[in-house]
Order: C-alpha cells, then sequence, then structure tokens
C-alpha cells in the first residue's frame, strides 16, 4: 500500500471536546479542506492524529516554519549520478498517493507557501508543478488540513482572506476543566486532584492572554509539569520550570503569575 | 585610652619635619596636648614614620585654617577611631577635606564634619567614604550655612544606608532650592517634605509605581478581570497609614506602605489589592446606609470582608496564605471596639483561631449559621446590623474619627455603601470614613528639634538678604507662542522657569481660614455629598428597573394623537465615582496687589480661595497640584511650584501658599502650556485645570493685548486636545471679554466681587467634579 509508513495502527488517544470528529468526518468524505484555529498545545495535533485513524488514512504531516519554501512541500530536482532526478515533496506524495496532508502553523511559512495550496482547496482538486512541468490531479483519498493559531496572528503573519476563505473551520479552545483533567491524568498519569489543581493553575495564566501573556499555559505544559511531578519534582518547582519560565520572560508578569498560582494551591 | 603626657617619650623614632613641627605646637598647647599625644601613641602602633608624617601634615592644614581646638579634637578622635585601619590615606583624606569644609563652611561646620564622619563609617567604608567626603566637600562650597545642620542629622540622612542615596540626597537639596539658602536649610534641617521623603525611602522601599504592573497582573490572573487601580494623592507623615479605598470600579491604594519594605512590602500590596479586588469581582452588591450607626456600618464592612474573602479562599484557597499574617489580633488586653472589631475579624478569617470572648463567639456562631447563605451580601448587613447592636450595648467605647480598619490591607469599606441619590447621611457615618484619616497629628519624637531650628536660622541669615542672584531660576521647558500678525508659530520662544518658593508663616493661611468659618463649613458638606459613591438617576432610558413617569405619559399623548412613541420610558440609575486630578493655575501677577475695601489684596483672597479648594480636594483624596505664575518677558516666565501632584498638602505647602507675593506680567498662553506639560503627568482619567486671574494676559515686551488673548487661546484649545479641560475664574470685569474668548463662553467663570471667590471657586469645583 502507499504511504505505508504514514498509517497510524493504534488508537491515538483523544478527549473530545464539542462536535470536531463530526465535523471533521463529514468535512473529510466531502473531501473539503479543514482549518483546525486554537492556541498551541490544545490538542489540534493530536486531533488529526485521532481523526486519521478513526478514518484509516494515512497522515502527512509537515510542520511549517519561517524558511519553508513552496518547494519544500511541492518537491524538487536534486542531482543523482545519473543526472537530475524529481523529488515529491511531502505535499506531493500525499496528493498522488492519497492520504490526510496536515499543514501545521502553515502561517509560519512564506507567503508563497500558501499559494500552492490553492488549487486543491477548491474544486480543481489539482497541485501544478511548474518546475517539473506536471499538474497532480489529487487522489480521490486526498484531504488538505491546516492549523492556525489566532493568538499568534498580526500583521505581517496572518492568512490571507483568500486562503482562510476555503477552509471548513473548527475551534480549538482549551478543553473544558474537567475535559482537560482527564487528559492530565492520563497523559502524564498524575492523580486527579493535581490534575484539577494544575488546571486551575492554567487558568490563572489563561487570564492573562492578552493582558502581559501571548497566550497562557497549553494543555501540553501542564502535562509536563504533572509528569515532572510524578518524577518526584516538587509541585512549585515543576510549575515554575514547566509553566512559568517558558510562558514569560517580564520580571513583572513572572512574579504576578507565580503569586496568582500560589493561590490556587491550597 | 588614658593619655599620658610621658608618651612623648616613647615615640618610636624622635619625630623630625612636619611631625617635629606639630609635636613643638602642640607643647605650648596644654589643653590639647594630652589628646594628641594619645592620638600618637595609637597611630604610632599601626603606621610608619613616614605615615605618621603625612598625618601630621593633616592636622597643621586644619590648623593653617584656624580649625580651632573643638575641630583637631574631632580630628583625632576620627584619628583613633580609624587606628584599627592599615591606610592612613582616608585619615589625610579627611584632615584636607575638613579644612576644605573649614575654609567655606568655618570651622563649626568642620568639626561637625568629623564628628559626622562616625555615622558615615557605621553606613559604609572604603571608595563609598570618600564619596561621602566629596558629597559633604560639595555642600560646603555650594551650601555653607547647610552643612552644620545636615552634619549633626547624618545618623539619620544616612539612613538608606547606601552611597548613591547620599549624594541623590545633597544634590536633590540643592536643586530643589534653587539657590533660596532658607530653603536649603529648611531641606538640609530636615524640615522639607522632600528631603524627609528622601531620607524615609530606603532603597528596599516599595511605591506603588515600582509594583503597580505586577499587581494589575496579578490580580487579573487571579479572577481575569483587569482591575483599575489607582494611588491615593499624598499621604503625610503626621497621619495613620491610609487604608485602600473602592470607589466605583476604582481600587486606590496608597502610594507606600510606610516602614514596610522589600517583599513584605510587594505582599502587602498583593494582599490589598486582591482584597479589593475580591470585593468587586464576588459581592458587587452596596448596601444602603439607611440609618446605621457608625459602630453598625464598621460591622458590616467586617462581615462583609469576611464573606467575599470565605468565597475567595473557596475558589483560590491559597489566599489564605497571603492574607494570614496580617490578622494579628490576640484574645485578652482591653476589649475596646477597635481591639474587639479586629479580633473578630481574625475570628471570622480563621475558623482554628481560639477566642472565647462572648462578642467574638456570637460573631462566629451567626456567620457560621448563615454560611448556606454565603453567596447572599444580606447576611453582611444582617450580621453586621445585629452584632453593631450588641456592640453598642456593651458600651465599649469607639470614636468613628479615630477608627480605621483592621487588618491592614483591607480596604476602608467605602465602596460598600450607596448613600442614596443627594441624601445626606448622618455626620457620625461619614466620621467613620472621612475623619479616620484625619486623626490628629502626633507628635514627632523629634519635634522640638525641628520647630525651633528653621526660625533661628531665617532670623539669623534669611533676613535682609538682598535678592540672590540666582533668583531668576533655573530654565525648566521653553514653549512655543503664536505669532498672530505673521500668522506662524515661533518655536522655543518662550522660557519657563521655576522660581522656588519663598515660605510664608503658614498660620496666616490657618488664621484666614479660620476667619472665613462660612466658606469652609458650606465647602465641608459639599466634600462629604461629594466623597461619598452617588447613584444619580437617569431619565428616558430604553431599559432601566422602572417606568419613567413623564415619559409614559408623553409616549400615551403620542400614542394616541397617532404619533410615533418615544421608546425610552424607562428610568434607572448608575453609581458615579471620581477618578479626577485638578491644577490650579494661580495668577500672581502685580495686579494682584490691588487693595479691596476690606484692607485685603486680591492676592489675600486668591490665597484664601486656594487654601479652601485644597482644603477640601485634599479630603477628597483627589490628586492636586497648586501653581503660581507671572512674567517679565518671553525670557522669564515664573512658575513656583506650592504642591505638586504627588505631595502632601501639609504645612509646608500652606507655608509656600502663604509666603506668595504679587509682581511682573501675565503671560499666559505659555503657563497654560506648562500647565498641559505637568498635568500629562498624572494618570487621572479626567483632567482639570483651573486658571485664576484677574484680567487679560499681558506682557512687558507684547504692545497689542490681542497678540497675546489669541495665543492664550490656541493653548487653552492645545489643552483639550489632550484631554484637559481647561476653566478661567476671572477677578473682575475687567478680563471677562478675553477670558470667554481663550476658554469659551461655558468654561469661564466671572467672579465680580472679589470676595466672593473662595465660595465660588470652590462650588465650580464641585460642580466639574460631579461631571
Ligand atoms: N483533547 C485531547 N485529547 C487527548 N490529548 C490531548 C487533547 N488535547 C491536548 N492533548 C494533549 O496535549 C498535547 C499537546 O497537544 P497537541 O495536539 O500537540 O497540540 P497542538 O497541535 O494544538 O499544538 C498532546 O500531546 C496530548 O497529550
Ligand atoms: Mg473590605
Amino acid at each position: 500500500m502507499p504511504l505505508d509508513a504514514y498509517r497510524i495502527n493504534s488508537e491515538p488517544y483523544y478527549e473530545p471536546q464539542a462536535a470536531e470528529i463530526d465535523i471533521f468526518t463529514a468535512a473529510y468524505s466531502e473531501r473539503l479542506p479543514v482549518m483546525l484555529k486554537g492556541p498551541t498545545g490544545c490538542g489540534k495535533t493530536r486531533f488529526v492524529e485521532h481523526m486519521a485513524w478513526r478514518l484509516g488514512k494515512p497522515l502527512v504531516t509537515v510542520a511549517a516554519h519561517e524558511d519553508m519554501t513552496a518547494a519544500d512541500l511541492a518537491g524538487r530536482y536534486l542531482l543523482e549520478p545519473s543526472g537530475t532526478v524529481w523529488h515529491d515533496g511531502p505535499l506531493t506524495q500525499a496528493v498522488r498517493q492519497g492520504g490526510i496532508c496536515y499543514l501545521d502553523e502553515i502561517v509560519e511559512a512564506r507567503q508563497d507557501t500558501t499559494v500552492v495550496i490553492h488549487p486543491l482547496t477548491d474544486a480543481r482538486r489539482i497541485l501544478p508543478l511548474e518546475k517539473h512541468n506536471e499538474i497532480v490531479p489529487a487522489h480521490a483519498e486526498f484531504q488538505l488540513t491546516i492549523s492556525y493559531n489566532p493568538g499568534y496572528q498580526s500583521a505581517v503573519k496572518d492568512l490571507k482572506e483568500s486562503t482562510k476563505q476555503r477552509f471548513v473551520a473548527i475551534d480549538f479552545g482549551y478543553p473544558a476543566p474537567s475535559t482537560e483533567s482527564a487528559i492530565i491524568v492520563r497523559e502524564s498519569g498524575a492523580d486527579s486532584a493535581l490534575a484539577a489543581l494544575l488546571v486551575r493553575i492554567a487558568e490563572r495564566s489563561r487570564n492573562l492572554q492578552g493582558h502581559g501573556l501571548d497566550e497562557g499555559a497549553s494543555t501540553r505544559m501542564l502535562i509536563h509539569t504533572g509528569r515532572m511531578v510524578r518524577a518526584g519534582l516538587p509541585l512549585s518547582a515543576a510549575v515554575q520550570a514547566g509553566i512559568v519560565l517558558p510562558i514569560t520572560d517580564n520580571p513583572d508578569i513572572r512574579a504576578a503569575l507565580t503569586d496568582a498560582i500560589a493561590a490556587c494551591v491550597p | 585610652m588614658s593619655a599620658k603626657p610621658s608618651a612623648a617619650l616613647h615615640v618610636p623614632s624622635e619625630p623630625e619635619g612636619v611631625a617635629q613641627r606639630l609635636h613643638a605646637m602642640m607643647r605650648q598647647r596644654d589643653a590639647l596636648r594630652p589628646l594628641f599625644l594619645a592620638t600618637w601613641e595609637a597611630l604610632s602602633g599601626q603606621f610608619d614614620a613616614a605615615q605618621l608624617e603625612t598625618w601630621a601634615g593633616g592636622v597643621l592644614e586644619l590648623v593653617n585654617v584656624n580649625a580651632g581646638p573643638a575641630c583637631l579634637i574631632a580630628y583625632w578622635e576620627a584619628s583613633r577611631n580609624a587606628a584599627s585601619t592599615r591606610d592612613i590615606a582616608p585619615l589625610i583624606g579627611a584632615a584636607q577635606i575638613g579644612a576644605e569644609i573649614c575654609r567655606h563652611a568655618g570651622a563649626p561646620a568642620a568639626t561637625a564634619s568629623l564628628n559626622a564622619l562616625a555615622a558615615a563609617r557605621r553606613s559604609f567604608g572604603g571608595t563609598a567614604l570618600a564619596r561621602w567626603w566629596r558629597a559633604m566637600e560639595v555642600l560646603a562650597r555650594e551650601a555653607p550655612e547647610s552643612v552644620l545642620p545636615a552634619a549633626g542629622r547624618m545618623g539619620q540622612i544616612l539612613l538608606p544606608g547606601t552611597i548613591e542615596a547620599f549624594e541623590d540626597f545633597i544634590a536633590a537639596g540643592l536643586r530643589s532650592a534653587a539657590g533660596d539658602r532658607n530653603r536649603r536649610l529648611a531641606f538640609f534641617s530636615l524640615q522639607d517634605d522632600l528631603a524627609r521623603r528622601m531620607i524615609a525611602r530606603d532603597p528596599g522601599g516599595v511605591g506603588f509605581p515600582d509594583i503597580q504592573a505586577e499587581l494589575k497582573a496579578f490580580t487579573t490572573a487571579l479572577w481575569g478581570e483587569l482591575p483599575l487601580l489607582r494611588s491615593m494623592a499624598g499621604d503625610s507623615m503626621d497621619k495613620p497609614q491610609r487604608r485602600s479605598t473602592i470607589s466605583g470600579p476604582i481600587i486606590r491604594l496608597p502610594e507606600s506602605y510606610r516602614g514596610v519594605q522589600g517583599d513584605a512590602a510587594r505582599a502587602l500590596f498583593r494582599a490589598a489589592t486582591a482584597h479589593a479586588q475580591a470585593h468587586l469581582v464576588l459581592g458587587r452588591a452596596r448596601f444602603p446606609i439607611g440609618t446605621l450607626k457608625p459602630l453598625q456600618v464598621a460591622l458590616v464592612n467586617l462581615i462583609e470582608d469576611a464573606r467575599v474573602e470565605t468565597l475567595a479562599m473557596r475558589a483560590l484557597p491559597g489566599l489564605r496564605r497571603l492574607w494570614a499574617p496580617y490578622h494579628v489580633a490576640m484574645p485578652g488586653g482591653v476589649a475596646t471596639a477597635p481591639v474587639l472589631l479586629a479580633r473578630l475579624a481574625r475570628a471570622l478569617f480563621d475558623p482554628a483561631h481560639i477566642d472565647d470572648d462572648g462578642f467574638v463567639a456570637k460573631g462566629r456562631a451567626l456567620f457560621a449559621a448563615a454560611l448556606p447563605r454565603i453567596e447572599d451580601s444580606a447576611i453582611s448587613r444582617e450580621i453586621g446590623t445585629l452584632l453593631g447592636n450588641d456592640l453598642g450595648q456593651m458600651r465599649v467605647q469607639f470614636n468613628a474619627r479615630t477608627y480605621v480598619v483592621e487588618p491592614i490591607y483591607r480596604d476602608d469599606g467605602l465602596g460598600l455603601w450607596d448613600f442614596g441619590e443627594d441624601a445626606q447621611p448622618p455626620d457620625d457615618v461619614l466620621d467613620l470614613f472621612i475623619d479616620a484619616m484625619r486623626v490628629e497629628s502626633q507628635e514627632r519624637a523629634d519635634g522640638s528639634d525641628q520647630q525651633t531650628e528653621p526660625d533661628s536660622a531665617e532670623a539669623g541669615i534669611g533676613r535682609g538678604r538682598p535678592v540672590a542672584p540666582d533668583d531668576r531660576g533655573m530654565v525648566i521647558a521653553r514653549y512655543p507662542e503664536w505669532d498672530r500678525v505673521h500668522g506662524i508659530e515661533r518655536p522655543d520662544w518662550t522660557v519657563v522657569r521655576e522660581v522656588a518658593a519663598k515660605t510664608g508663616d503658614p498660620r496666616a493661611i490657618e488664621h484666614a481660614l479660620d476667619g472665613a468659618g462660612a466658606v469652609r463649613n458650606r465647602v465641608a458638606r459639599l466634600v462629604r455629598g461629594l466623597r461619598i459613591g452617588r447613584t444619580v438617576r437617569l431619565k428616558r432610558q430604553y431599559d432601566g428597573h422602572d417606568l419613567d413617569v413623564d415619559a409614559m405619559l408623553d409616549a400615551g399623548i403620542a400614542l394616541r394623537s397617532g404619533q410615533e412613541p418615544d421608546p425610552r420610558v424607562f428610568r434607572s440609575s448608575k453609581s458615579m465615582h471620581r477618578d479626577l486630578s485638578a491644577l490650579l493655575l494661580i495668577d500672581i501677577s502685580q495686579s494682584t496687589c490691588d487693595r479691596l475695601p476690606s484692607g485685603a489684596t486680591v492676592l489675600d483672597i486668591e490665597r484664601l480661595a486656594v487654601a479652601v479648594l485644597s482644603e477640601a480636594m485634599d479630603q477628597l483624596g483627589d490628586p492636586f497640584g497648586l501653581l503660581a505664575f507671572a512674567s517679565d518677558g518671553r525670557e522669564d516666565i515664573r512658575m513656583t511650584s506650592i504642591k505638586g501632584f504627588d505631595e502632601a498638602y501639609d504645612r509646608p505647602c500652606r507655608a509656600r501658599l502663604a509666603g506668595l507675593s504679587s509682581g511682573l506680567s501675565t503671560r499666559l498662553g505659555t503657563a497654560l502650556r506648562h500647565a498641559g506639560a505637568v498635568m500629562a503627568t498624572t494618570s487621572a482619567s479626567r483632567k482639570l485645570l483651573i486658571v485664576l486671574t484677574d484680567g487679560e494676559p499681558s506682557d512687558i515686551d507684547m504692545s497689542d493685548p490681542l497678540d497675546l488673548v489669541e495665543d492664550t487661546r490656541r493653548a487653552a484649545v492645545n489643552l483639550h486636545g489632550r484631554g484637559i479641560d481647561a476653566y478661567g475664574v476671572v477677578l473682575g470685569a475687567a478680563g471677562i471679554a478675553s477670558a470667554a474668548r481663550i476658554f469659551g463662553r461655558g468654561n469661564t467663570m466671572l467672579v465680580h466681587r472679589v470676595e466672593d471667590l473662595p465660595t465660588r471657586l470652590s462650588e465650580l469645583y464641585f460642580r466639574l467634579a460631579r461631571r
């Protein structure tokens, strides 16, 4: 089978927040492109993995970065002993062979990359490879999913309206406290009291979003913190290392957050 | 160490050169010899002959400037005290600078400086000590008269403990006095407010501005609501520490908590802010004051505090650790009302705390019984009223005037009460909130010393002195001016100088106030009316809690006559709060020395009016500044600061007000621009500038008065653009036409009879402050 290496064989644990599984299922059945919106570390990647497993499709994930160009996605000629040889990029592989392509944090990539995906996200469902002089029609099972963090948007780094409007969007906030607790228990092995406390601690930092913090503590951070406590670190040290220090360099905010977190601890 | 005359015989080698000369000299001085020899002996144990030689040179330097015996003794003493150090250089330096001080400021000053060295050594050593000497030398050169008083208070002055603080202190004293010898004396003898604040503000001190950002983030993190934090205008040292207070959505915190430093101060600020915000987030309801007695009001506050803290700690249990350290009331002792209140506060806060007092136990039982209804603020009024009754019947002492809420982190409770629309609550209840801040000044420990010093200084040195050469003052700003004829703005055209205020007798102001009893009483009423949060009723609203009968009638008529009715048929109410700062700009030009029929001058009346209003603004806690101005051509617009926004309105401030004198002209446009720059530093959401003037702008170098009127108008328009409301209060009929042009008709108040100014000015302020 093509893209075998990209198949997910056992169920990735995923705790649904709302109707996202139904929405994604419907979007996939119509092969509509999907945009997952939300802060980092709130389960977007895990969700796509879960959906790929659920739908039984291979998942090609590309994490976008500042230097990423269209060629990194689509492919390029490489020099080999026999001469120049075309290599499909990850996106092209998924388009050709069928599967879900997940472009993580697409805004990070250079502007020209977003243009590459446009013909894939409308009725044409094609991928023009200009350099290779080829137009690749999308495989029937191909579907494109991107993630997008509205908290980071700025004048320079934002998706163009013409790009945004091509996607079905699913909003990922932070999970409800009980859901988030359950996730932490499951993923970090913390007991439920500790998990509930970590969620309350996270709430303090999330209150500061836009008032000194770009973003509050993510579920991922809470899981890490929980694991450090499990590994024997005292709670306050784990919180400092796992949440406060990574999240801000501003001394006032650091002090304020440390104290507000202390107010959560009985 | 006892001095033996024979000690000279034990000197290792017979001293030569300078030392020999010094020894020869001392042989003539019976009174000095024993001390000299004792010192020599002590030093001989530590230093070699060459070093002793240089030391002797130092002594001779002091001798050469006629430092006198007292100074020599002081030097020897300082030398003996330093004998254990291995370095002679600082001692030589001390003699050299001592001689230098003697040259500039006289022998007593040099002696005092050498004696102060002991205090300086206690605070620091090494290079810092050398810097201390250099700063003393600067002082001797720039302010010779101030060396003696400063040296005599060195222990106090060095309290902040760092050499930087001392250098700052010297520099600030020289700068703020701006060449005025009396002001320097006041500063360096610690009469001056700034001086006292500088030495009180030790490096560990934490002020509101230092911690504001952190507090804001802390409170936001706790509850997810952005708090509105402000500091309270100057809290003077002679009043008890002000508590925080809530007005509408605004939390006002003290500028600093006196005597609390470093992390302890940070913690206290956090505790106070968290408490106040707990009221705002968890207990927004306001209690109608009704006919409650002061003691009942205090108890309702106390129960409500316990209620919101209980709720807050349910969600955020760690807050207990934040608040607990301040609950220190212990059972036992004299059971006055404030003591019982503090004990009850602790008992409700900490269920494990043991206090067997019957009243405390009853309070606890009532509160525990009401726990199922803890979400309902009505329990606070119920329980508080009941307990207030009980305590009233126990005939324990309660003085609403002196009561301050305990523990210190709690707010004064004012924000919890609804005094109704225009209603005037009984004075005794208001005392609880207003007069609590005005407790009689506590005697200062060194009060006597401070009282006598400036008088003698003024009498001895200050009197009859010719105008200081640098009386023109320090240049603090330049502003553009509008050239009406050419239609251009001339950049940097006018020069503003800061002229140090002369101090007059504050009693003159106090007597004038005493004589103005009627006005003062009226203003006091106005203060009370405004101090409390008011509810205003809004008519003809789209939505509300009541129908507006007038609007209903109109709508009914409209309906019947087939017209479209106005849908705004409701009444609603909203509570008002002030976040206001004001600057009074006072014209002291020549015309203000005109005499009125009563014999008083216009300036006298201006002064009284300002004093009456200042008293009111101080009680309201509105930050305000007082600035006087006059001009002598475009190069010399003189600004005299009577009170800065962050200064307390205290006696020295009244002394400066009393010290104002009339003279020169009125370049109002520049004065307005400068006032705008001063106001830009305040953070209040409303800024009010009130200009007191007796005529139209004029200056010696301007022939057409219209030029300055137009310039001033432009300056006023610019103030509005910067969010500052400027009002002109014009004395006499002369200036009304131009004032209306400058400030706009609605922003101009004409006071025909100058004698009416005190009343009219205060009324204007209260009218504006109500908005
Ligand atoms: N709804 C969820 N169910 C299961 N795990 C979750 C969920 N949300 C977050 N997580 C945990 O949080 C971690 C970070 O989530 P991830 O999907 O990597 O975040 P994102 O892609 O949004 O940055 C995951 O590894 C997972 O452990
Ligand atoms: Mg309170």
